[in-house]
């Protein structure tokens, strides 16, 4: 089964990216690869059916962060 | 080993070709959806990318999008066949309303998604390859090349307009 493998090497490939990446607007993207990867680790890995709702909350949630990451370097919304 | 490998590297190009067609199509490249993807759109393009691409990539980080249903429908059609593939459609829409999205591209996408992998495991695929295929698909786009990945999605969007 190489398909693990390949996803692993990703991950830890976006999180090289994302580290050496200094622009936080740019680094996002690397770290949206490493969900992905992880998402899809999780599912390879376990292969039970509630992996994949494991798989979306984790995948749920971190994209939730990265969105709260990147308002908050935006300067947020703002209201009134 | 090599047929798993040529299966997952199709899957990789069904997928990529499946989440940017739904993607455009759904008007990604036109705004931001929060301001999180403009700021990540303008950091793009300061970086020698392309505006309309970059607002894509942007919305890509900051709600699950037809390529986020379509990681999650490979993976619910691997746990629990087209069921399962249904049950990420759904977790994709909740996803997307936590995220204050208030688009359809992900639930869309996973739903194609579903019936596209699942007819790729009736001719010999299985639905890891989509798995690992998709995740060499978003890598192309978000994990290469940001200013190549916004460019090619800006003239994709062009022919779109």
């Amino acid at each position: 089964m190489i398909a693990i493998y390949i996803v692993a090497a990703i991950a830890v490939f976006a999180v090289v990216r994302a580290t050496v990446e200094k622009n936080t607007g740019r680094k996002l993207p690397y770290v949206n690869v490493m969900n992905f990867a992880v998402a899809g680790a999780v599912v390879l890995l376990i292969g039970h059916p509630l992996a994949l709702v494991a798989a979306a909350a984790y995948f749920v949630g971190s994209t939730l962060e990265a969105n709260a990451i990147a308002s908050t370097y935006a300067g947020g919304e703002r209201r009134g | 080993m090599l047929g798993e490998l040529l299966h997952i590297l199709a899957a990789a190009a069904v997928s990529w070709i499946l989440f940017v067609t739904v993607d455009i199509l759904f008007k990604l490249p036109e705004a931001g959806g929060v301001s999180g993807a403009s700021a990540i759109a303008r950091d793009i393009e300061a970086g020698g990318g392309a505006l309309s691409g970059g607002t894509m990539m942007g919305n890509i980080v900051c709600s699950p999008d037809a390529s986020a249903g379509t990681l999650l429908a490979a993976c619910g059609v691997y746990v629990a066949g087209i069921p399962g593939g249904l049950v990420a459609a759904a977790l994709v829409f909740i996803g997307n309303r936590i995220c204050h999205d208030p688009g359809y591209a992900g639930t869309t996408g996973a739903v194609l998604a579903t019936f596209v992998v699942y007819g790729f495991t009736q001719v010999g695929f299985a639905a890891t390859d989509f798995i690992a295929g998709m995740v060499i698909a978003i890598l192309t786009i978000q994990g290469l090349s940001h200013a190549h990945a916004s460019r090619l999605l800006a003239r994709l969007w062009r022919v779109r307009e």
